[in-house]
C-alpha cells in the first residue's frame, strides 16, 4: 500500500511529543564546552572607536572575547550583495547589531562579562524610517520596474480614479527555539557546526569565509528547527560565526543559544512596505490601469531584500488581470537590523495592497468587494497574462470564487451583516473574501535545484538525505513517504537522516515553499536510479530460479517485495534481493538531482516566466469590531485552496491552518514598536503578540480542491508552505469593510497591522467622514491625502 | 531549621541544597537533572513551552496543576511532586506505548517543530487531572481545551489540530498522576519535612544567597524585621520574571509560598477575605459565583499557569498600575492588612499607591490579608481589560464601575476607577461626583467619558499611544451604559 496521500504523523512526533527529539539547547554539552555569549551595540549608527574588555575578561569564567580584529578570515557576508560584517570594525549600523563575543565557561559568567564590556561609540543621527531613507537617498540595489501598457494614460481616461498610500508593518518570525548553533573544532583546522538553520550549505560557507577555511574544511549538520519561517534562511550565519570563532581561537567546543529577547532585538524580521498608487477603474470596478509604488524598510544591509522586494513586486497582481499597469520597487537602507525573509517572502506585501485598493474601489462605487474582485479575477482562456508576461495556465481561481461562495453562504451573511450594522449600536461586522496566487520557484533561477543521497543497506533498509532542512513543515515526512513508496517498503524501513553539507552539497535554502518539490523529486530519481539496479538484478535472479526471461521492466517493488509482474508468486524479500545486490556488487547508493525546469525571469527588463506554477485559493472571514475599544475577534474563516494531490493531507492541513493563523497575527496583533534609538521595545512575548488560541476562529472551515492537475510537481502535488499565509488578509479586509459601515459607506484608511488601537482610532476617521458631505462626481479624494 | 528542600521530580526523591535551591525550576530540571524535554523560549512566563505539573500536598491528595518553570524557583518547590514530559511515562521504553495525549498530538498532526509540544501535553496533561485523584468524567471540548491551553504559544500549527488532538482523547484513558505515582508514600514523606521551616544559604558567583520559607506569619514578620531588605516572593510570577531579565536578583529571599493560612480564601457576611499568598486560581474559583465579574476578569488575566502561581499579594505589591485586580479592588473599598515589627494595621487599598510603584509600605511590612466588601444586590459591577490580544495579555487599560440607580433610571452614586491611565490606579471623584444624582442615559454616559478623559494624564508606551488611552476611557464608560441595558436576545456581549 502506499504511503504517499496518507496522513502519517510527522517523523518526529513521537520524539517532539515525549520531548526527546533534541534541539541544539537540549545537545548534552561535550567536554570542556564554552558558553558563547555577545555584545549588542546599544546606538543604531556611530562609529566604533574602542570596545573596551579589560574588566570583562576579569570576570571569573571568562575565557576570550572577540572582536573583528579576531576574525581569520573575510569579514563580510551577503548572499546576493555581500555588504554585512559578522562584526563590525569600524562602524555600528543598527541597535542590537554583535560587536563582540564573549566566550565563558557558564551562561552566568557571560552574562555578567557582557554588562562590563563598554563600547566608545561616536554616535551618528539614525535613519529610521522609509520616508528618511528616501529624504536622504539611502537605498539598497536599484529601483526595479515591471509594466504593461500605458498605466498613465488609463488611469487618466477611466471614469473613477482613486489614489493613496497603503502601508504595512513588518513581523517577527518567532520561531520558538531562537538562533542557536554548537561547533566542534576538528583535526587541521577544520570545524563542524550544528545549526538551526534552514540553509546549511550557506552555514558552511559563512564559517569558511570567516575563519580562513576552504567549504571542505568546515562541516555544517542541521537535524531540526524548533521553527523557522524564514528567519534562519540567512539570519542563522552570525550566531554560527559566533560559536566558529570561538572554537577557532580556544580550541574548545562552544555553543551559542540566543535568548528570545536578544533574538528578537537583533535579527531582521518581515519588511515593512509602503504601497503608494493611482488607479483607475469602471463602473463595475473593473482596474483599466493601476500604478503602484513599493518601498521597503530593508534594514541595515542587504540580506534578501532585493528578492524580496522582486517578490512583492511579482504578486502585485495577485489573483487580479491588470490590463495596464506599472509597478516599481525600491528597498530603503535604515537603521534598523537587516531585515528577511519571513513565509510569503514579500508576496503578503504585494497582496495585501492589491486586495485594499479593490477593496476601497469597492467602497467608493458602493460595490460589494467580492463583486469587484470577481470581475478583475484572472481568466482561464483569456485575461490570463501577469505584467512579467507569464500566462496563468489551469486557472482554477473562477471555480474557487463560486464553490466559495456558495460554501461560505457569503450572500446569506452579506445580508445578516447589513442588517447588524444597521441596528446594533455597540459592534460592528464586516465580512471580505480575499484571494491567493502564489509563484512557487524561486524567482533567481539557480536556486531552483536541489540533490539526494539514498543508501539502500544490505539488510535492505534505506537511509536518505537531502539538502530539505525540517523546520517543523514535514518535509523530511513526505521524503520519507516518497521513498517509501519508491522501493515498496514500510514507512520503517526508511530513515530521513538529519541534513548535513557532508552528504548534500551546494544546497538552496529550505525556503520558498520549494523543499519537498525540489528535494523530493531528487530523492525520488536516486530512488529509481537504485531501483533500475536491483531490477536488473531481480531479473536475472528470477530468470535464474526458473522464472520468465530477464526483463527489469517487468520487475515490480511493493508490500516489501520484488516480483515479476508476468509471475508475481515468484517473490523476493526486498531485503533479500538487497543482499543479493550486494554479493552481485550492484551499487545500492545513488544520488539524485533534479533542476527544475524553468524559463526564468530578467529583472532588467521586468519580464519572463518564473514560476513553474502557482498554488491558489480564496478566503471568506467575518469579523467583530467593538465600536468603544476596537477590540477584534475573527468569528469565522471558510477557505478554500488548490494545492494538487497532496503527498501528506494531515502535514499540509496543518500549513495551511498554521499558515494562515500566522498570517492573521501580522494582519491583527503583531505589531513591532520601536524606540528613537531604533531600538525594539515589543521584544518579547510580553509585548508582541503572535495569535494565541484562542485568537482561533470559532468557526474555521479548511477545505482544498483535491485533483491530480498539477503534472509539472512531483505526485501533481502543490508547494504549500507560503500560500496560505496570504489568505489571511482576508481578515483585515473585513475590518476594512466593517468600517466602511461606520463611515456611510466609504473606504477608511487603516493600515496593517489592525490592532484594537488602530481600529478605533480608524472608527474615529469613519465618524469624521460620516459627518462629511459625500461629494459628487467620479474622482474620490485618497484616503490620506496623498498628493 | 531544615538546610535543604525536599522534592520529588518524576517520582525521584531530591534533596536539594546550597545554590541549586536558587535557580528556576526549568534550569534545574534541565541543566541539573539533564530533563531536556522541558523547553525554554521567553523566560518570561508568556509562552509555556516549560509547563511542568507541579503536585502540591492538599489533604490526603497530590493536587497537580501546570505553572511555568521557567519563572519559579526551585525553593518554591519544597514539599512537592514536579511532573515533567518524561515524567508522564514513567519506566517507558522507546517503542513502548505512550501517554494518551502524547499519542493524540502523534496521531492527529499536534506538532510540527515540536518545540511548544512538551509544553503543551504537559498543559492538556494536567486539563485530565482532577481534585479527587479519579479519572477527569468528561472529554476536553473545544472550549475547556482553549481555557487549558491559553498560556500555551504554538507559532506551527495555527492550534486547531492541537484542540483536535485534544478532543479526541477518551478521558477513561487517561492515568491520573495519582495512579502513576506511589501517591501516599510520597506524601508523607513530604509531610515530614513540611513542618519545618527551610533556611539555605548558599554561594553564587561570588555572591551570598539566602533563603528562609517560614511556616507562620510571625517567623515571616520577625524574620522580615531583621533582614529588610530581603525580597520577598509569593508566586514568583512577577520576580522570576524580573530575575531572568536581570533586572532583580535578590540576595536574600523570604518566600511566603509555605505560610500556614495565608492562601485561605473564605467568604462570610457579604465580606470576602483574601490572604496575601491566595493564588488567582483559588480565588477564581470561589468568586464564580459569588462576583461572577470579577471571575470573568481573573478568567482573563495571564494564563492558567500563571493564576496557578500568582497571587493576589503579588499582585497588589508589585504595584503596576495595569494590575488587573487593582479596579475592582478600588470601586468596592476594599482593605488591605498589613502585618510587620509594630503589629498588624489596615489601609483602604486607595490609599495604598503614592506614586509608580510607590507603595505605603514599610519594609519590615508584609501584606497579610485582603477584604473586600462584596457588591450588593441592585448595584451594577463592570470590569473591564482591553489589552492588544484577547488571552495571556497585559492590559493596555483597565476599568471597573460600580453602580446603584435610585428610582427613575436617576444615578445614585457610581464609583469609576481606572488603570493604564496614570502612574497609579484612579478613582475619578470629579466624573463620579459629576454623575451622582443625573438620569442613567447614554447622553449622560458621553459627557461623563469626557470628563473622565480629563481626570486622566495617560502616557504612550509599547502598549499603546496616550491618546487610545484617553478615548478608552472616555467609550468606556459609554459602552458601561449598553452592557447595563437588560440584553435583548441574540445579542452580542
Ligand atoms: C506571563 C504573565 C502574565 C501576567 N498576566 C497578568 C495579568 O493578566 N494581569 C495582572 O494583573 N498581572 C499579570 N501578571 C503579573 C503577575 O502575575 C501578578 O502581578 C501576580 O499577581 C503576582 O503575584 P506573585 O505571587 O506571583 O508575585 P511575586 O512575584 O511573588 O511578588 C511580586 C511582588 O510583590 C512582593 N510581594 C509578594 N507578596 C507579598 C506580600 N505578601 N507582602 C509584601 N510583598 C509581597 C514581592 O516582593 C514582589 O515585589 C502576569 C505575569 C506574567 C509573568
Ligand atoms: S519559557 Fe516561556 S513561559 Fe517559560
Ligand atoms: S509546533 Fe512549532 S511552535 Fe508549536
Amino acid at each position: 500500500m502506499p504511503h504517499s496521500g496518507k496522513p502519517v504523523p510527522h517523523d518526529s512526533a513521537r520524539g517532539h511529543a515525549t520531548g526527546t527529539a533534541p534541539y541544539i539547547a537540549d545537545l548534552p554539552a561535550l567536554a570542556g564546552e564554552l558558553w558563547v555569549d555577545y555584545v549588542p551595540s546599544p546606538l543604531p549608527n556611530g562609529l566604533l572607536r574602542r570596545v573596551d574588555t579589560d574588566e570583562a575578561l576579569r570576570v571569573s569564567g571568562v575565557v576570550a572575547i572577540l572582536t573583528a580584529a579576531d576574525i581569520p578570515g573575510r569579514n563580510r557576508f551577503g548572499s546576493i550583495i555581500c555588504d554585512e560584517p559578522f562584526l563590525p570594525s569600524d562602524r555600528v549600523s543598527y541597535t542590537g547589531q554583535p560587536v563582540a563575543i564573549i566566550a565563558a565557561e557558564s551562561r552566568e559568567a557571560a552574562r555578567r562579562a557582557r554588562a562590563l564590556v563598554r563600547l566608545d561609540i561616536a554616535a551618528e543621527p539614525p535613519v529610521l524610517t522609509i520616508e528618511e531613507a528616501c529624504a536622504a537617498g539611502l537605498f539598497i540595489g536599484p529601483r526595479r520596474r515591471i509594466a504593461r501598457g500605458d498605466a498613465a494614460a488609463a488611469i487618466a481616461s477611466a471614469p473613477h480614479r482613486l489614489e493613496g498610500e497603503f502601508r504595512s508593518g513588518g513581523q517577527e518570525q518567532f520561531y520558538l527555539e531562537s538562533q542557536a548553533a554548537i561547533a566542534i573544532p576538528g583535526e587541521q583546522g577544520q570545524m563542524v557546526v550544528h545549526s538551526s538553520t534552514q540553509n546549511p550549505t550557506e552555514i558552511q560557507a559563512v564559517v569558511a569565509e570567516a575563519l580562513g577555511l576552504g567549504m571542505h574544511e568546515v562541516v555544517c549538520i542541521c537535524r531540526r528547527m524548533g521553527g523557522g519561517f524564514g528567519g534562519k534562511e540567512t539570519q542563522a550565519a552570525i550566531p554560527a560565526v559566533m560559536a566558529a570563532l570561538v572554537a577557532r581561537h580556544t580550541g574548545r567546543p562552544a555553543r551559542v543559544v540566543w535568548s528570545k529577547d536578544d533574538d528578537m532585538k537583533t535579527t531582521g524580521k518581515r519588511h515593512e512596505f509602503r504601497t503608494r498608487y493611482r488607479v483607475g477603474f469602471d463602473d463595475d470596478g473593473r482596474v483599466l490601469g493601476l500604478s503602484i509604488e513599493f518601498h521597503s524598510n530593508g534594514g541595515a544591509f542587504a540580506d534578501l531584500s532585493t528578492a524580496i522586494m522582486e517578490r512583492a513586486m511579482l504578486h502585485a497582481d495577485n489573483a487580479y488581470y491588470l490590463p495596464h499597469v506599472e509597478i516599481t520597487g525600491q528597498v530603503c537602507r535604515t537603521h534598523l537590523p537587516p531585515n528577511t525573509a519571513f513565509r510569503g517572502f514579500g508576496g503578503p506585501q504585494g497582496v495585501a495592497a492589491i486586495e485594499t485598493i479593490l477593496e476601497d474601489i469597492a467602497a467608493t462605487l458602493g460595490r460589494d468587494a467580492l463583486a469587484v474582485r470577481r470581475v478583475n479575477l484572472y481568466g482561464v482562456s483569456e485575461r490570463n497574462t501577469t505584467p512579467y508576461g507569464q500566462t496563468v495556465e489551469g486557472n482554477l481561481l473562477p471555480r474557487i470564487f463560486d464553490e466559495l461562495e456558495r460554501t461560505s453562504d457569503y450572500a446569506t451573511r452579506r445580508r445578516a451583516v447589513q442588517q447588524f450594522n444597521a441596528t446594533s449600536r455597540t459592534h460592528l461586522r464586516g465580512l471580505a473574501m480575499t484571494a491567493v496566487k502564489f509563484g512557487i520557484s524561486f524567482t533567481t533561477k539557480f536556486l531552483n535545484q536541489g540533490n539526494a543521497l539514498v543508501s539502500v543497506l544490505m539488510d535492505g533498509t534505506v537511509q536518505v538525505s537531502t539538502g530539505a532542512t525540517e523546520m517543523g513543515q514535514g518535509v523530511n515526512t513526505k521524503i520519507r513517504q516518497l521513498v517509501a513508496d519508491e522501493f515498496g517498503l514500510p514507512l520503517e524501513a526508511v530513515v530521513v537522516l538529519p541534513t548535513s553539507t557532508e552528504r548534500n552539497i551546494n544546497t538552496s535554502p529550505t525556503a520558498a515553499s520549494a523543499g519537498a518539490d525540489l528535494n523530493g523529486t531528487a530523492a525520488v530519481r536516486a530512488c529509481a536510479e537504485i531501483r533500475g539496479r536491483m531490477a536488473e538484478c531481480a531479473a536475472r535472479h528470477f530468470e535464474a530460479a526458473g522464472g520468465p526471461s530477464a526483463d527489469p521492466a517487468q520487475v515490480r517493488f511493493a508490500d516489501g517485495a520484488v516480483f515479476d509482474v508476468r509471475n508475481p508468486d515468484q517473490r523476493l524479500d526486498f531485503s533479500e534481493l538487497a543482499g543479493i545486490c550486494r554479493r552481485e556488487r550492484v551499487d545500492l547508493g545513488a544520488r539524485g538531482f533534479y533542476a527544475t525546469p524553468l524559463a526564468g525571469f530578467d529583472r532588467e527588463s521586468g519580464q519572463g516566466a518564473p514560476f513553474l506554477y502557482y498554488t491558489t485559493g480564496a478566503a471568506v472571514a467575518e469579523v467583530l469590531v467593538d465600536r468603544f475599544t476596537g477590540d477584534l475577534t475573527v468569528e469565522r474563516v471558510d477557505l478554500l485552496m488548490d494545492i494538487g494531490r497532496m503527498i501528506n493531507p494531515g502535514v499540509d492541513r496543518g500549513q495551511v491552518i498554521g499558515g494562515f493563523i500566522q498570517g492573521m497575527g501580522w494582519v491583527t496583533t503583531e505589531q513591532l514598536v520601536y524606540g528613537a534609538r531604533g531600538e525594539l521595545l515589543s521584544h518579547s512575548p510580553t509585548t508582541y503578540k503572535i495569535p494565541s488560541i484562542g485568537d482561533v476562529p470559532r468557526i474555521f472551515r479548511v477545505a482544498v480542491l483535491d485533483n491530480d492537475l498539477n503534472k509539472r510537481n512531483i505526485f501533481s502535488s502543490k508547494a504549500v508552505g507560503e500560500p496560505p499565509l496570504l489568505l489571511a488578509v482576508c481578515v483585515f479586509e473585513a475590518v476594512k469593510n466593517a468600517l466602511t459601515y461606520a463611515a456611510a459607506g466609504r473606504p477608511v484608511p487603516l493600515f496593517i497591522p489592525a490592532t484594537n488601537e488602530a481600529i478605533l482610532m480608524a472608527l474615529d476617521e469613519a465618524a469624521k467622514s460620516r459627518n462629511a458631505p459625500k461629494e459628487s462626481g467620479v474622482a474620490v479624494e485618497s484616503p490620506v491625502g496623498v498628493p | 531549621m531544615r538546610d535543604h528542600l525536599l522534592l520529588y521530580v518524576n517520582g525521584q526523591r531530591h534533596e536539594v541544597r546550597g545554590a541549586d535551591a536558587f535557580l528556576t525550576l526549568a534550569d534545574f530540571v534541565r541543566e541539573r537533572l539533564r530533563l531536556t524535554g522541558t523547553k525554554i523560549v521567553c523566560a518570561e512566563g508568556d509562552c509555556g513551552a516549560c509547563t511542568v505539573l507541579v503536585g502540591r500536598p492538599r489533604g490526603r491528595r497530590l493536587h497537580y496543576l501546570p505553572v511555568d518553570s521557567c519563572i519559579c524557583f526551585v525553593y518554591q518547590m519544597d514539599g512537592c511532586h514536579i511532573v515533567t514530559v518524561e515524567g508522564l511515562t514513567p519506566g517507558r521504553r522507546e517503542n513502548d506505548p505512550l501517554h494518551p495525549v502524547q499519542e493524540a498530538m502523534v496521531r492527529h498532526h499536534g506538532s510540527q517543530c515540536g518545540f511548544c509540544t512538551p509544553g503543551i501535553v504537559m498543559a492538556m496533561a494536567g486539563a485530565f487531572e482532577t481534585d479527587d485523584g479519579r479519572h477527569r468524567p468528561e472529554p476536553l471540548d473545544a472550549d475547556a481545551l482553549r481555557r487549558a491551553l491559553s498560556g500555551n504559544l504554538c507559532r506551527c500549527t495555527g492550534y486547531v489540530q492541537i484542540i483536535e488532538a485534544g478532543e479526541s482523547i477518551d478521558p477513561a484513558s487517561v492515568p491520573p498522576l495519582a495512579q502513576l505515582y506511589p501517591e501516599q508514600a510520597m506524601l508523607a514523606d513530604l509531610a515530614g519535612a513540611a513542618a519545618q521551616p527551610a533556611a539555605i544559604s548558599a554561594v553564587r558567583g561570588g555572591q551570598t544567597m539566602e533563603l528562609f520559607a517560614p511556616r507562620t506569619l510571625e517567623e515571616a514578620v520577625v524574620f522580615k524585621a531583621s533582614h529588610p531588605d530581603a525580597a520577598v516572593v509569593c508566586g514568583a510570577t512577577d520576580l522570576g520574571v524580573q530575575h531572568n531579565k536581570g533586572l532583580r536578583v535578590p540576595s536574600v529571599v523570604l518566600d511566603l509560598s509555605h505560610v500556614e493560612g495565608l492562601s485561605d480564601v473564605v467568604a462570610a457576611d457579604g465580606v470576602l477575605r483574601m490572604g496575601a499568598a491566595a493564588t488567582w486560581t483559588a480565588i477564581g474559583d470561589i468568586t464564580e459565583d459569588l462576583v461572577p465579574e470579577f471571575h470573568r476578569i481573573i478568567t482573563l488575566f495571564g494564563s492558567p499557569q500563571i493564576r496557578n502561581a500568582g497571587t493576589i499579594g503579588g499582585n497588589i505589591v508589585n504595584g503596576s498600575p495595569i494590575a488587573d485586580s487593582l479596579p475592582f479592588l478600588f470601586v468596592t473599598h476594599a482593605e488591605v492588612e498589613i502585618a510587620g515589627g509594630a503589629g498588624r494595621r489596615r489601609v483602604a487599598l486607595t490609599r495604598l499607591y503614592r506614586g509608580y510603584k510607590q507603595l505605603d509600605l514599610a519594609p519590615d511590612e508584609l501584606v497579610a490579608e485582603v477584604r473586600v466588601p462584596l457588591p450588593r444586590r441592585g448595584e451594577i459591577l463592570r470590569l473591564y481589560k482591553v489589552s492588544k490580544r484577547r488571552d495571556m495579555d497585559i492590559s493596555t487599560f483597565t476599568a471597573a464601575v460600580l453602580a446603584r440607580l435610585g428610582d427613575g433610571g436617576v444615578i445614585e452614586w457610581m464609583r469609576v476607577a481606572m488603570g493604564g491611565v496614570a502612574p497609579v490606579v484612579l478613582r475619578l471623584a470629579r466624573t463620579e461626583q459629576w454623575l451622582e444624582g443625573r438620569p442613567f442615559t447614554e447622553e449622560t454616559m458621553r459627557e461623563a467619558g469626557h470628563l473622565a478623559a480629563q481626570e486622566i494624564s495617560p502616557i504612550t508606551d509599547v502598549r499603546g499611544e496616550a491618546r487610545y488611552r484617553r478615548r478608552l476611557a472616555e467609550n468606556i464608560l459609554v459602552k458601561f451604559y449598553h452592557d447595563a441595558q437588560p440584553a435583548p436576545a441574540g445579542a452580542v456581549r
